[in-house]
């Protein structure tokens, strides 16, 4: 073994352009490295990952006979592996490679930077760290283990669906596990997409019937994830399933239960709170599955002990009270993070009046509304007095863009607010008045420009500015707000039927349970964390767990896509071969986790 | 081995790592210089966290073979550091 053998260390101190070199002094740290005991060979670089370095460090490990390499540069997430596959050209196991961060201390905009001298003696502290560190590491045996040829994704919107189906279609068996009991997500609810305005629920279904109906996805409706152990290749997961107290494989979905239930209930997820359903109800005409479900904290029986209508009325005998929670244990390869996000609730930002001012809704609400299939049937009513409104008001960047909420941009909102103020002109209220108060207009996408325009040339008024305060008037609930709009030099009072505000991107709820439950880390903004913002984007810190979609960040639908099938992809990258070599360890140590 | 080298893998907020920390405190106080403790945040080092496999903090790398995840009692840490130094 090498760890009998001498120690030779050899340093590589990059100075990455003049992104160290300019914040440090590369002289001084050689010296100092020099002195350090154990070290044999000690050279800076003005570019470690290039071409050039590469070749120097592999014949520096040649020439000074090195068995242990340690690169000070930039963040191992980046170039470790880089680094490690030189020292493995020239006979060095990886794990005797290491690299550690000293441009943090050194390069503009790091949040991380100290003045020079600072830099100097952290750099040089970190490397004495190092050399002990790697002076000491003994190598650890592999072990082959076998790959479950199986996937967990979490969350069954449209990231999730594209990942799963990817992987189902190269025969890996798919579990698809979702909150809610019907498949589809946001998208599902949302009406139209931009920049096409196409309906939304008719180019998701091909994706939701097919995985309704593919034999290598199993869904798993009303469904949370409890516990996961493991580790890649072999994951033990406990899922839970939450009782609909429906026999699926009985009820047809015809609805004569919804019909006859006596019990209605205000809509907060499929409405929005627009509109209401029942105790017993099918979520949505395009549901997948298209499965009744009993509310058991409304439905009368659960509640009170009376009724059992739905049970009378159910031609097929589908209705099951006696339902219990279910676990469900399943063995995966590999996990996808597909949980979405949730619309910011705007009630904290008392100064628009959102559930105090009954006329003040927000845009996934007014999505809703103008959804022919939503709670008022696509039209635009106002929430106090059912009257289509003369003016709308549309405010943006609510809860983002905001160092008392969210600092991020959600990235989505303007085109959303868009979409809705095209919708209205062109299908709906042709003589609204609309309004969209902004602080920029972020139209980055594909085609989003061109539409951005169109929008303006249909007439929508845009205030490059946002009003400070709302006010109700008592009599007829219309609004009234002060703009100040800087191109025109105007204070302007409008008085507005409806004001919608463009709510950030959140992470969906649960997401922090959901990320202690894997060991996956969250950002600032509470979304999960990518293994590198550039170049690893559906990585994350745990090896066979991926993230895809709204859920690592905002996004909309076509960028979910892709990180969807490259979160696909990499599961597939490490599973197909069906067996996978891991530290002896990281298997021994699950093992006794399991209680194995 | 004349010394033992000790990653402790930590996080802001973790529960159990303050114990750990204080364990491999009275330990260095037994092991004197044999003895090198490194704490690691794994919310800034996630890539070494990663290449260890760590699911969860706290865990405890001796010498960069992974030991425990989880707070192991005091006696085993005491005895894999033990069992390192005696290689």
């Amino acid at each position: 073994m090498n760890t009998k053998k001498e120690k030779r260390i050899g340093i590589f101190i990059c100075h990455c352009g003049k992104n160290i070199a300019g914040g440090l002094n590369i002289e001084a740290l050689v010296e100092k490295s020099k002195h350090i005991q154990g070290v044999v060979y000690v050279v800076d670089n003005k570019f470690g990952c290039s071409e050039d370095g590469q070749v120097a460090i592999q014949e520096a490990i040649q020439d000074q006979k090195l068995n242990r390499v340690i690169v000070a540069a930039c963040d191992p997430s980046l170039h470790l592996m880089t680094f490690q596959r030189c020292g493995e050209k020239s006979g060095i196991e990886p794990q005797f490679v290491d690299l550690i961060d000293i441009r943090k201390w050194t390069m503009h905009g790091s949040p991380y930077k100290v003045a020079p001298e600072q830099a100097l003696e952290k750099s040089n502290k970190l490397i004495e760290l190092a050399v002990k560190r790697m002076s000491l590491k003994r190598l650890i045996p592999l072990v082959e283990v076998k790959a479950e040829q199986s996937v967990l994704v979490i969350g069954g919107g449209v990231a999730g669906l594209e990942a799963g189906l990817d992987l189902a279609d190269k025969d890996y068996k798919v579990y698809i596990v979702e909150r809610l009991p019907t498949i589809g997500g946001n998208m599902a609810l949302i009406y139209k997409v931009f920049p096409t305005n196409d309906c939304a629920p008719c180019i998701l279904a091909p994706k939701t019937a097919y995985a309704n109906i593919h034999p290598h996805i199993n869904l798993l409706t009303n469904s949370e994830v409890k516990s996961v152990e493991g580790y890649i290749g072999n994951f033990n997961v406990e899922v839970v399933q939450t009782p609909r107290y429906i026999e699926t494989g009985k009820c047809t979905g015809c609805g004569e239960c919804v019909d006859k239930c006596p019990c209605r209930v205000v809509d907060n997820v499929y409405s929005a709170g627009m509109g209401e359903r029942k105790a017993i109800y099918i979520p949505y005409d395009q549901a997948i599955p298209k499965k009744a479900v009993i509310d058991a904290q409304n439905c009368l029986y659960f509640r009170k002990g009376v009724c059992r209508l739905c049970e009378k009325e159910c031609p097929t005998d589908a209705i099951d009270f006696e339902q219990q929670l279910k676990t469900i244990d399943i063995k995966v390869g590999a996990i996808i993070v597909a949980t979405g996000f949730d619309e910011y609730n705007p009630s904290s930002k008392s100064e628009y009046g959102y559930g105090r001012y009954g006329n003040v809704i927000t845009q996934f609400q007014l999505a809703r509304l103008l959804d022919i299939d939503g709670p008022t049937a696509g039209k635009l009513l106002r929430p106090t007095d059912r009257r289509e409104p003369i003016s709308v008001v549309m405010i943006q960047c609510v809860g983002s863009r905001d160092k008392k909420t969210n600092d991020y941009c959600s990235s989505i909102c303007c085109m959303y607010a868009l979409k809705h103020a095209q919708m209205i002109r062109e299908m709906i209220l042709p003589d609204a008045e609309i309004y969209i108060c902004y602080i920029d207009m972020r139209t980055t996408g594909k085609d989003f420009e061109e539409y951005y325009r169109r929008t303006r040339e249909l007439g929508i008024h845009f205030i490059r500015g946002r009003p400070s305060e709302i006010m109700e008037k008592p009599n007829t609930k219309n609004l009234l707000l002060k703009v100040e709009d800087p191109d025109i030099g105007h204070l302007l009072e409008i008085e507005a039927d409806l004001v919608v505000l463009s709510c950030a991107t959140i992470p969906s709820e649960g997401a922090e349970q959901l990320s202690q439950i894997l060991g996956i880390k969250r950002d600032e903004g509470g979304f999960f964390k990518e293994m590198h913002p550039k170049l690893r984007p559906v990585e994350t810190n745990v090896r066979g767990i991926y993230i895809c979609g709204a859920a690592q960040g905002p996004k909309d639908i076509p960028d979910s896509i892709v990180q969807a099938k490259a979160a696909a992809s990499f599961a597939d990258g490490e599973l197909r071969k069906a067996k996978i070599k891991l530290p002896e360890f990281i298997v021994k140590t699950s093992q006794l986790n399991q209680g194995g | 081995m004349e010394e033992v080298y000790v990653e402790e893998f930590m996080s802001p907020g973790c529960v159990g790592c303050p114990a750990v920390k204080e364990m491999l405190e009275e330990l260095s106080g037994e092991f004197g210089d044999k003895l090198i403790v490194e704490e690691v945040d794994i919310t800034v080092e996630t890539a070494r966290a990663a290449q260890y496999g760590i699911l969860s903090v706290p865990a405890v790398a001796v010498n960069g073979i992974l030991k425990f995840m989880g707070v192991p009692g005091k006696e085993e840490l005491k005895k894999a550091i033990l069992e390192e130094l005696e290689r």
